[in-house]
């Protein structure tokens, strides 16, 4: 989304939120806390996004990759008997599945989307295949208020007093703008992603950075999938990601490729949800909940219509590299 | 002390809500406990040889009975797996042989039913609302077979479909008493529901019935139920936890969750809440879900039961010695053990309640909820 | 990436007989030894359950062959399949990648399911009315995705995800006020006049044939019209279309539709054919295995009927495995989702046929553009 665009929305969505404050304070920080728990895998998934197109790779495959780690991640916790261990079996699951999608687009040059498509139905058949009742986390994870910023009222209680996933996921975004603008790693990844052959030239190796990033990212999207059954659920469903990949592609593009533009993209989502059943609780609504529902999707598309042309992805990605 | 209560709350559990409808007052074999684990069918010790397989479900004394579960699995921790236990016990109590296909795709309900119908199958279970018409259809061209349709409301009537019976519950007296509760136990005069959609009546009633009784037994106690969206409302755990944990920021104490493993969700979230068990509670759904969701243990302050796995092993047992009741046949509604949290509630609210679910059993307290 | 090269891809390829024979004997060969590696992964994963594979395999294929409603349901079952993937195969032509088969469909089911309930005509009507009458609901829908992605460069892959979301919660609110049948508490529309209802020829559903017919057509219209031509051309290079006069803005449009209305047509058939009236559930997931059928025929469209009915024959022996053996249903999604990953990953091709081995199936470009 074009930056006039954004900076809109965004003083709107403040404004609004301010005036929710003062006329009920409880309310309107439990809707935020709502919707940045509910924000938290798109934000995680969406970095995966980032990462791989910025670099010339589509990643279509995070839905899947999410359902593996979240999966590893609970069963892992549960026959291990320690958290740390699910998380990291959640991570190192998630970075096999990035390997793998990365072997496929990259190594092999399969169409990407293939690749990912491939990702996707085989997570769904493997992990409730293997799926298995009556298994239970051991522990729990603290939440951790940041001394003295917690206070502050609004932003104390939404921001600074949450477990270390959320923590995880907003450092990781700034995290990845500074590298994306501001490295040498980034500028050869956007390079790679904008113009394969002239990175070439310049003496990059297109196929090795194109590998490490796709792969780094599915270690990602590991991570949002230990959020989702270690944390967020506190359990594993079959197919219980339910499109949430998906969606997260949307929060990419939204975002404009840009990590602070898909938080953005993403907190939105979330308070979309999280507005949606504060209505109902409320009993304001008049409007049907399945409209309230498809809201935010209705936006997307009428903000992309609005802004398309100023908004567009890295020129190289979805094709393999192949030498001239 | 403890242990009194504990024993005081075993009683109240032994309470059920409604007794048998349909006409019928035969309640007998009522004991047949479910299964505890949803493993191989276990045949009881005393008689002689329960078959092992349905080779011979043909022959007319070899007893054998077939579930289709939904679209879901019998491992579902909610009413596939209640109904699968019952069918179970039901068929081990007769001697009997039982067998379940798990349901992938709506389009095959009828090819699934048929499988048990060809090998001779008995009776044929079919478990959730969305199974009705197709049930309602084999019953017709099988009429030497019994079928029972788990939260099936039927419409035919018991003289042109003999062997067609629908198990439906009275969801609103269980959340009725759930509420009841609730609402004597609140202490900061809030409480919560997070539920699976709207649109299928079972969960409606429930939060309907569950708001009722909290009125009912407190009129300031403010309740707020919150619904997830149709589209894939029992599978969405993530969603549950987030919205259990908002009702408790918004002063919630005492939360209900209904709606698979979105409730589910719920559930294990308050679990981890501050105060959980002690100052904050959690009530489950169908099942005592102390037992399905043991996460949940340390919140859950009762259950809004339906007797599912009862329900459906009686209707096994009648259909085996010729009393099958035809139409429909209303199970019972229960309040499960406090287990954990019995100390935490007071003797007289214990009374009260057990009050209240006497008063709904004979009639004489009335839910509201249509 | 060089039009030749992706030509050959397509599998429209150029001149060279050998090369073609090459080409087409691979086509057949790397899927065949695909399925049969997937299942034979899939027969040890059976085995480590305790069930002898052949004898599961055995009871799966009887099941959906065996006999006759076995035979009806694996053809009811390919149906759709067959559609959807069609649907996808068509955008992958023209460079487009429907995910949005899924909300087309479903807008076409409750569409022709409407059609057909609100209105008494003559069944030769009726019947065509409430196929057309869906099959452009689906068309409509698609057509959002290609306007945009034609006029305002919008990724489609983007915004029929979106519209997928959008379509689930809208044909919800539609079967539950609206158009809910009345005094029932189920969600869902009346049902169809009879009037309207897809009859069956003998043990075959209408449904099939029509399928059939279309993906024929459908492979004739690719493979041998100008307007087939246009499709591949936009797809392969629009830049070389846009110089050879091809209007590529309406091309994107028209093949968005075209796409929206073959997955319209799968939803049509589905209510007219075999639900009879519009219930959200009995519509899940379709329009999600027509990317998995799509990728298995390698975007060509006959080859879209065994990759449909293959998968029809799994999901329909899948019960029956579970009744027999006990094994659980979901082992063949398993099965599936290997053999996709063999025909789509040049693993077989490589492995049979070395260097000489095709390049992967190419069918999509990036987003947008």
């Amino acid at each position: 989304m074009s930056r006039r665009w954004a900076l809109a929305l965004t003083i709107v969505i403040g404004i609004a939120i301010a005036v929710a404050f003062v006329m009920d304070q409880t309310k309107t920080v439990s809707v935020l806390n709502f919707s940045l728990r509910y924000a938290v895998p798109l934000i995680l998934a969406a970095m995966v996004g980032i990462i791989c197109e910025r670099t010339g790779v589509i990643n279509i495959g995070i839905e899947g990759q999410m359902l593996m780690s979240a999966f590893a991640g609970f069963f892992g916790a549960a026959l291990s008997g320690s958290m740390l261990l699910g998380v990291l079996f959640g991570v190192g699951t998630g970075m096999l599945m990035g390997a793998f999608l990365a072997t496929g687009a990259v190594t092999w040059k399969m169409d990407q989307i293939i690749a990912g498509t491939v990702i996707n139905i085989v997570a769904v058949g493997l992990t409730s295949f293997f799926y298995a009742q009556g298994k239970v986390l051991p522990d729990i994870f603290p939440t951790f208020a940041v001394p003295g910023l917690s206070s502050v009222p609004l932003v104390g209680p939404v921001l600074f007093d949450n477990n270390f996933f959320t923590y995880g996921a907003l450092i990781i975004v700034v995290l990845l703008q500074v590298l994306l603008f501001r490295t040498r790693w980034g500028l050869r990844t956007r390079a790679v992603g904008e113009k394969p052959s002239a990175a070439d030239t310049s003496g990059i190796a297109v196929q090795r950075m194109r590998f490490m990033n796709v792969t780094i990212a599915g270690a990602l999207a590991g991570l949002a999938g230990a959020y989702l059954s270690l944390e967020a659920a506190g359990t594993f469903e079959r197919g219980f990601t339910a499109g949430r990949g998906f969606t997260a592609l949307a929060i990419m593009i939204f975002g404009a490729w840009n990590p602070i533009g898909a938080l953005g993209a993403a907190f939105f989502f979330g308070l979309a949800e999280g507005v949606a059943s504060q209505l109902q609780a409320d009993e304001v609504v008049a409007i049907p909940q399945q409209f309230i529902n498809m809201l935010p999707y209705v936006l997307t598309i009428v903000l992309l219509a609005i802004v398309s042309g100023r908004v567009k992805p890295p020129a190289a990605v979805g094709r393999p590299y192949e030498k001239d | 002390m403890h242990r009194k209560i504990l024993v005081a709350g075993l009683g109240a559990t032994a309470l059920f809500l409604a007794a048998c409808g349909g006409g019928s007052s035969t309640s007998t074999a009522s004991s047949a406990a479910p299964a505890a684990s949803s493993a191989a069918a276990a045949a009881s010790p005393a008689a002689p040889a329960a078959p092992t397989d349905d080779s011979n479900c043909a022959d007319p004394t070899v007893i054998c009975v077939g579930l289709v579960t939904d679209t879901g699995k019998v491992d579902d921790k909610s009413f596939n797996q209640s109904a699968w236990e019952g069918a179970q016990a039901g068929a081990a109590a007769i001697n009997g042989f039982s067998k379940y296909i798990e349901t992938t795709d709506p389009k095959d309900y009828a090819a699934n039913i048929q499988q048990f119908v060809d090998k001779g199958y008995d009776t044929v279970v079919t478990v959730g609302f969305l199974m009705g018409e197709a049930t309602a259809a084999a019953a017709k061209a099988n009429p030497n077979v019994n079928f029972i349709g788990v939260d099936q409301f039927n419409a035919v009537d018991a003289a042109t479909q003999p062997n067609l019976t629908g198990l439906v519950f009275p969801e609103d007296q269980a959340g009725y008493a759930a509420g009841y509760l609730a609402g004597l136990t609140t202490k900061t005069g809030k409480i919560g529901a997070v539920l699976g959609t709207d649109t299928v009546p079972p969960v409606k009633r429930f939060g309907e019935g569950y708001q009722a009784g909290a009125k009912a037994a407190n009129p300031n106690v403010e309740v707020t139920l919150v619904y997830h969206a149709p589209d894939n409302a029992f599978n969405d755990p993530e969603w549950g936890a987030a919205e259990a944990q908002k009702q408790l920021a918004q002063g919630a104490d005492i939360i209900f969750g209904a709606g698979g493993n979105t409730g589910n969700g719920a559930l294990i979230e308050i679990a981890k809440a501050k105060g959980a068990g002690d100052t904050v509670f959690c009530i489950g759904v169908d099942t005592d879900q102390y037992n399905t969701v043991p996460q949940a243990q340390k919140c859950l302050l009762t259950s809004a039961m339906k007797l599912l796995a009862e329900g459906t092993s009686d209707l096994v047992g009648m259909a085996a010695n010729g009393s099958f009741p035809a139409g429909n046949y209303v199970g019972k509604a229960a309040l499960a053990d406090y287990h954990d949290t019995a100390s935490k509630v007071p003797a007289d609210v214990q009374q009260k309640v057990k009050d209240i679910i006497a008063g709904l059993t004979d009639g004489s307290v009335t839910t509201g909820v249509q | 990436m060089s039009a030749d090269a992706a030509q050959t891809d397509l599998g429209i390829s150029g001149p060279d007989p050998r090369r073609e024979l090459r080409t087409r004997a691979q086509a057949v060969i790397v899927p065949l030894v695909s399925v049969l590696i997937a299942f034979a992964i899939g027969g040890i994963l059976i085995w480590l359950q305790g069930v002898n594979p052949l004898v599961a395999y055995k009871v799966l294929f009887t099941a959906a062959l065996g006999n006759e409603q076995g035979l009806t349901r694996v053809m009811e079952k390919s149906t759709p399949l067959i559609l959807t993937g069609l649907a996808v195969v068509v955008g992958l032509r023209a460079g487009l990648f429907n995910i949005g088969a899924q909300g087309q469909l479903l807008v076409a089911a409750i569409g022709a399911a409407w059609a057909g309930y609100a209105f008494q005509l003559p069944a030769i009507i009726h019947l065509p009315f409430a196929l057309v009458f869906g099959m452009l609901c689906g068309a409509a829908w698609a057509s959002i995705a290609g306007v945009l992605r034609a006029y305002r460069s919008v990724s489609e892959v983007i915004t029929t995800i979106m519209l997928n979301a959008i379509a689930i919660a809208l044909v919800d609110y539609l079967a539950s006020e609206p158009l809910k049948e009345a005094d029932q508490p189920l969600t869902r529309t009346p049902a169809i006049q009879s009037t309207a209802a897809l009859p069956d020829l003998g043990i075959i559903p209408m449904g099939f044939v029509i399928a059939l017919a279309v993906a024929i057509l459908l492979g004739w219209f690719l493979s041998r019209t100008t307007g087939g031509f246009r499709f591949n051309t936009v797809g392969l290079n629009p830049n070389a279309a846009r110089y050879a006069g091809i209007s590529v803005r309406g091309t994107i449009v028209l093949a968005m539709a075209v796409s929206g209305a073959l997955a319209g047509l799968g939803g049509a058939i589905e209510t007219v054919g075999i639900t009879g009236r519009f219930e959200p559930a009995f519509n899940a997931g379709l329009g999600f295995d027509g990317i998995t059928i799509a990728l298995l025929a390698r975007a060509n469209p006959i080859a879209t009927i065994p990759a449909a009915i293959l998968v029809g024959i799994l999901r329909t022996g899948a019960a029956s495995l579970q009744f027999e053996t006990g094994i659980q249903p979901e082992v063949v999604d398993v099965i599936l989702a290997l053999t996709l990953l063999m025909v789509a990953a040049p693993i077989v091709g490589r492995l049979l046929f070395r260097n000489r081995a095709l390049k992967a199936t190419r069918v999509t470009s990036g987003w947008g553009s």
